[in-house]
């Protein structure tokens, strides 16, 4: 690790969804772990397993029924909707399955789109939104519009729109859901990258093995509970065996 | 966001469906250019009224004979004035210029042409009271009066259908086989509240009496018309006048009058109320379709959020403020409630200008208030039909819209 400066410390997290017919469904229990900078962790888990509402409050679009959370040293867990979006607008840059780009939007201005909510001067968000295209290989596409890109290179926009806000943390749900394997592989290799050479924090969802093998650290969530945290082991088999702490 | 960005922001939203948009700017179009000329038809209409109670002066006074009404029957046109009531009321001092008024068709004849137009006897004073101006020669004064001569002021309109020169000064025209002498002719005036100005032959009243009509009662009068000096009080006067006449005509307390006075002033003033009330009316119906023009652009920024969900999603997710998104989706509705009300501005600015000048050739009244209007309409309509859809953007659930498909 080239820092140990902390950056997710979750402590102790619920969350308990009230169901329609009345009573409450317990999705997270006591949910306890640090993410420090500089590593790539991918948090694992079948569907169902409360993988996706951990993404969604670690992503501060969630708060969590109990517990805190501490994002880059700031206790997150009792702010406004509208203090979150500050939170996610200045610490976090989402990565999604769906791309979820502007449709009718160039690819210029979905990733400047970030930087219009912070409020920068025009000049600056051309300057840096360009300059992310240019990391991601795209600076030729900067007029196109999603609609004219491949999957690949949509979830590169996407990763340049992620980078432009300079986030504390890159949080990204299923990346390569929605492309063939080999694009998958090209994103994935592409995290890797951007992990390695510019020490940028990534916390990746997933459900599949093969792709939580690219991160450096793994976390496996079962029924709501952790039940693997550490380095990424050579065999699926490990977790299956795994108890529940 | 700067307001470049809110600007850039809501012109890709709205010219992203352009078929859409073009609709609704067409409600609001249509809402305000129907308000713009039914404003115009009102003005005009106004404006139309107060040229003709102008051009007489709303400091004039008309009497008429006999009684306004009297148990829903007219009590007829008994000859209750005379040209002595005329002259007393000339003592009074509020007034400046008093005629007596009689009037009679008037089959004309020049040369071998003829013309039907109306006839007029009244006194030299005719001018001071209906501000007549003269072309050329002279009006006729008292003494024609007195001698009952057979002097003859012509309208221009008249002289130009008998066909006589430019000049009719000195031409003779017959009346009922009298000849007449013309010796004037007036000015141009146009039509007015009292019917065309232009048309008519003005004769001293002694001559019409005792020589057209043959009257048996020569100082029997259908109508004594005055003026009030500028700074006289009309509803004072008008007292001065009843009191006046009730006492020449011998009238017991309990009697009705057995005139009508007309106070010009009253009547321009319930002109001008009645179509007051009558440009409200036009407003309000055509306020009903800017109505609906605003509805218009509520369902279509409802529909707009509904459809955009996951676009909302998007934009929370990457940290807009709730602020934010009203202001994004309240300044598209403001930029379509704009777009349609500068377009309904203009077209109903043209419309009422163009019909007005070039087919009804009236100068229509432009003012400021439709200008005012669309811009108040703009932002009124705007903020009221986008401020539903826009709270209902700004407190959609990021989550939930991410995943909505």
């Amino acid at each position: 690790m080239k820092s140990s400066e902390t950056i997710i410390s979750l402590k102790d997290i619920t969350k308990i969804f009230p169901l329609e017919m009345g009573g409450a469904q317990q999705v997270l229990f006591d949910i306890t772990f640090k993410v420090h900078a500089g590593e790539f962790v991918a948090i694992m888990g079948p569907s169902g397993s409360g993988k996706s509402t951990c993404m969604n409050i670690i992503g501060a679009l969630d708060t969590p029924s109990g517990g805190t959370y501490e994002l880059y040293g700031r206790d997150i867990t009792n702010m406004t909707s509208d203090e979150l979006a500050v939170i996610r607008n200045e610490y976090i840059g989402f990565v999604f399955q769906q791309f979820n780009l502007l449709s009718k939007r160039s690819v210029l201005d979905n990733v400047m789109l970030p930087l219009m909510y912070r409020g920068l001067p025009m000049h600056e968000r051309v300057s840096r939104a360009r300059e992310m295209l240019k990391r991601v290989g795209l600076e030729k596409f900067e007029s196109y519009l999603p609609s004219q890109l491949s999957g690949g290179m949509k979830q590169r926009v996407a990763i340049a729109r992620a980078l432009a806000g300079d986030p504390k943390l890159i949080l990204a749900d299923e990346p390569t859901g929605a492309l063939d394997s080999k694009m998958g592989h090209e994103i994935l290799q592409f995290f890797k990258q951007l992990n390695r050479e510019m020490g940028i924090t990534i916390v990746m969802i997933t459900h599949e093995f093969d792709i939580a093998k690219y991160a450096s650290r793994l976390i496996h969530i079962r029924d709501g509970h952790i039940n693997y945290d550490g380095p990424v082991p050579k065999n699926e088999s490990v977790l299956q065996k795994a108890k529940k702490k | 966001m700067t307001f470049n960005d809110i600007l850039k922001e809501s012109w890709l939203s709205v010219s992203g469906n352009k078929m859409r948009s073009f609709l609704t700017v067409l409600g609001i179009v249509i809402g305000v250019m129907a308000v713009v000329i039914m404003v115009a038809v009102g003005e005009t209409v106004q404006k139309q009224i107060t040229d003709q109670f102008s051009s007489l002066g709303t400091n004039t006074i008309m009497i008429r004979a006999g009684a306004a009404q009297s148990g829903g029957i007219r009590t007829g046109n008994r000859q209750t004035l005379t040209t002595d009531d005329a002259e007393f009321i000339a003592k009074l001092p509020d007034v400046m210029a008093v005629t007596p008024v009689q009037n009679s068709g008037a089959q004309i004849i020049y040369g071998n042409k003829n013309w039907s137009s109306s006839m007029v006897g009244a006194y030299p004073d005719y001018t001071t009271v209906q501000n007549v101006e003269m072309e050329y020669g002279t009006f006729f004064d008292t003494s024609a009066v007195r001698n009952a001569s057979t002097y003859a002021v012509i309208g221009p309109t008249t002289a130009k259908e008998l066909g006589m020169p430019d000049n009719p000064v000195g031409e003779v025209i017959r009346v009922q086989n009298t000849p007449f002498v013309v010796i004037g002719m007036t000015k141009a005036k146009g039509d007015s509240a009292m019917g065309s100005q232009d048309d008519m032959l003005i004769v001293p009243i002694t001559t019409l009496k005792k020589r057209i009509q043959g009257s048996r009662f020569p100082n029997a009068v259908s109508m004594i018309a005055l003026k009030l000096y500028p700074d006289a009080d009309n509803t004072i006067a008008t007292n001065q006048i009843t009191a006046l006449l009730r006492d020449r005509h011998k009238l017991k307390d309990d009697a009705e009058d057995d005139f009508q006075i007309m106070d010009m002033k009253q009547v321009m003033e319930t002109m001008n109320t009645v179509t007051g009330y009558m440009k409200l009316l036009l407003i309000a119906i055509a306020a009903v379709s800017l109505l609906v023009g605003a509805i218009g652009i509520m369902n279509m920024m409802l529909v707009s959020v509904a459809e955009r969900t996951r676009e909302i999603g998007i934009r929370k997710a990457i940290g807009a403020r709730e602020r934010q998104i009203i202001i994004q989706f309240l300044s598209e509705s403001i930029l379509i409630s704009f777009m349609g009300s500068m377009a309904g501005l203009l077209i109903g600015v043209g419309l009422s200008q163009g019909v007005g000048r070039l087919i009804m050739h009236y100068n229509v009244p432009f003012s400021a208030w439709p200008v005012l209007l669309s811009v108040t309409v703009a932002v009124v309509v705007g903020l009221a039909s986008g401020v539903v859809p826009a709270l209902k953007a700004a407190k959609l659930n990021p989550i939930d819209s991410l995943r909505y498909e």
